[in-house]
């Protein structure tokens, strides 16, 4: 069996009393698409903490391509190639869809200024456009500040951002929440084609159909401990939600 | 409503255009109501009111658009010019040249300036203290102090030279006012084009989303407040070259001069939106209102009339373009189904 891309090792969270993970073991391959679901308080959010470094775990290890990680910050993951959409935390609505783009990784003019922290803002809007197309997103505009876009639009381009950032492993917290039909299938099909790409995607949702839809296997969050594991091909919607819930272990 | 939206677009796109027009219509009036308005002499005194306002308003600005606010601004100028006041007058009567004593007073005006920001941000960014809570405390001891300091009074005995240096020689502007307009030139283009301007308003306009960015978004807010302080400082010591002493009633009031210039720009006190060029002209149009006026004959208490009817008439725009971006994204929706 090929090395995971990305894995958690025996991770445990707790914050004060409340134990919120315990003994949680997760591997994700290249090229695969894992759904992680569960219950309110199952431990998704924190687990997601943990994987996209916004937590550390207090036991346990993160190996990322069979090396021991340690992340001080989302940003350190981030610069490894772990990439995080947030629920709901997505964009800068008064920056441009580029500008948000490219946050935190701008690129500067040539020369003097360009030390100076001038941007290359013709540059970065024409390469926005061009990663986010090659992500299967159609953006009108990249010059256009994203509070003129719809919100389907708005998730779109966060998506997009995560996506076309990622070199390793895609972390998307609840992407097709508040999404019309027709927009939540675009972002499962962007999920598509990130796995194409060869990138590991963790897909959490409460939506089951998408989770059924688009992963390869599911792992199953039960009161801070992973309850079930298992290729997508031997759930369906009822034992899922029998799963999740407690009702069948 | 296609008519509406695009009414609402143009005033959108036009803030400034619109900005200039009030101003170009408020020389026009004042002019028609006496031709002494349109003199060099009367240009000269606005540019010279302008010159402290808009620096302090520049700091303001980068403030509010990061989603703060700084009140101590106005007392931070008269602690400031306080201080670079009685550094003068010792140097004076230590028989220093003026040259030599009038920069060193800049410099510890700037020092002074940049002090009091820098509590600021300590308070803001290491004890939380949320920026109008914070920056009252530094507006109250700031002010506090310049009269504790002063008995009250001004303090002379600087370089005679000094007041020299406010007397306009370019048109209306004088040097130190030639300097302020390329200060916020350069200040415009770093807050508009380079990372630095990009981050505030990145910060202004969802933190969240600028720290997971990456960006380290304390160490820049910390930058904005010392840099309003220093702005700050700066105007301190403009007012000692006009008056030829350190005042500590000089810039008093000044942080609500800023944040009406500011807002009367079309910045948003929420965060994330404004424009260096809006305050320029905000800055310009509140300091043409207080010449007007008086030129005119109506007694200076009207002024803050008029300042409050520009604030109000700018908060409606910016609900007009709330509402126009809003209108517009869906008469697009409506265009992509059909």
């Amino acid at each position: 069996m090929t090395q995971p891309l990305y894995e958690v090792r025996d991770v445990s969270k707790s914050y004060g009393s409340v134990i919120a993970l315990s003994g949680v073991s997760l591997k994700i391959h290249a090229g695969e698409v894992i759904g992680l679901v569960g219950d309110n308080g199952a431990g998704k959010s924190t687990l997601v903490k943990v994987l996209s470094g916004a937590h550390q775990p207090s036991e346990g290890t993160v190996i990322l391509e069979g090396t021991e990680r340690k992340w001080n910050s989302p940003h350190d993951a981030l610069v490894a190639g772990v990439e995080t959409l947030y629920q709901d935390s997505g964009l800068a609505p008064h920056l441009s869809v580029s500008a948000n783009v490219f946050l935190g990784r701008e690129r500067y003019v040539k020369g003097l200024l360009g030390k100076l922290g001038f941007l290359a803002q013709k540059e970065m809007d024409r390469v926005a456009h061009e990663n986010l197309d090659r992500v299967g997103i159609a953006v009108p505009q990249s010059n256009r500040s994203v509070s003129q876009l719809s919100g389907g639009q708005r998730q779109a381009v966060a998506i997009g951002r995560a996506v076309s950032w990622a070199s390793k492993v895609i972390i998307l917290d609840e992407p097709t929440n508040h999404l019309g039909a027709r927009q939540a299938g675009e972002v499962l099909s962007v999920i598509k084609a990130a796995k194409e790409r060869g990138l590991g995607v963790i897909f959490i949702s409460h939506t089951l159909p998408h989770v059924l839809q688009v992963t390869d296997r599911i792992v199953v969050l039960r009161l801070g401990k992973i309850v079930a594991d298992a290729p997508t091909s031997t759930f369906d919607a009822e034992s899922l939600l029998g799963t999740i819930t407690g009702l069948i272990d | 409503m296609s008519n509406l939206v695009n009414r609402a677009k143009s005033i959108a796109g036009n803030q400034q255009a619109l900005l200039l027009l009030v101003l170009i219509a408020m020389i026009a009036f004042f002019t028609s109501r006496n031709s002494i308005f349109f003199s060099n002499a009367v240009f000269g005194n606005i540019i010279s009111d302008w010159a402290p306002i808009v620096l302090i308003a520049i700091g303001e600005t980068f403030v509010i658009i990061s989603g703060g606010i700084d009140l101590s601004v106005g007392s931070t100028v008269a602690i400031s010019g306080v201080v670079a006041a009685f550094s003068m007058r010792s140097l004076t009567e230590h028989g220093h040249g003026s040259t030599q004593t009038l920069i060193v007073g800049f410099f510890v005006s700037v020092a002074t300036g940049i002090l009091v920001g820098a509590i600021n941000a300590f308070l803001i960014t290491k004890t939380n203290v949320v920026p109008f809570i914070a920056t009252l405390v530094t507006m109250g001891a700031g002010s506090g102090l310049a009269i504790v300091f002063t008995g009250g009074g001004p303090i002379g005995g600087g370089p005679d030279a000094a007041i020299q240096l406010s007397v306009p020689k370019v048109g209306p502007f004088s040097y130190p006012g030639l300097a302020i307009v390329a200060l916020v030139i350069v200040l415009g283009f770093f807050l508009h084009k380079a990372r630095f301007g990009r981050y505030i308003y990145a910060i202004g306009s969802n933190e969240f989303a600028a720290r997971a960015a990456g960006i380290n978004t304390k160490a820049y807010l910390a930058k904005i407040y010392i840099l309003s302080g220093a702005l700050a400082g700066m105007a301190g010591y403009y007012y000692y070259l006009r008056l030829g002493c350190g005042a500590p009633t000089s810039g008093l009031g000044g942080e609500l001069q800023a944040i009406a210039a500011v807002v009367i720009g079309g910045a948003a006190l929420s965060g994330g939106e404004g424009r260096i060029s809006g305050t320029v002209l905000g800055a310009l149009i509140l300091t043409t209102v207080t010449s007007g006026l008086i030129i005119i004959n109506v007694a200076a208490n009207w002024k803050q009339v008029v300042v409050a009817i520009l604030i109000a008439a700018a908060v409606l725009l910016q609900e007009a373009r709330a509402k126009g971006s809003s209108s517009k994204l869906l008469s697009n929706l409506f265009k992509k189904k059909n």
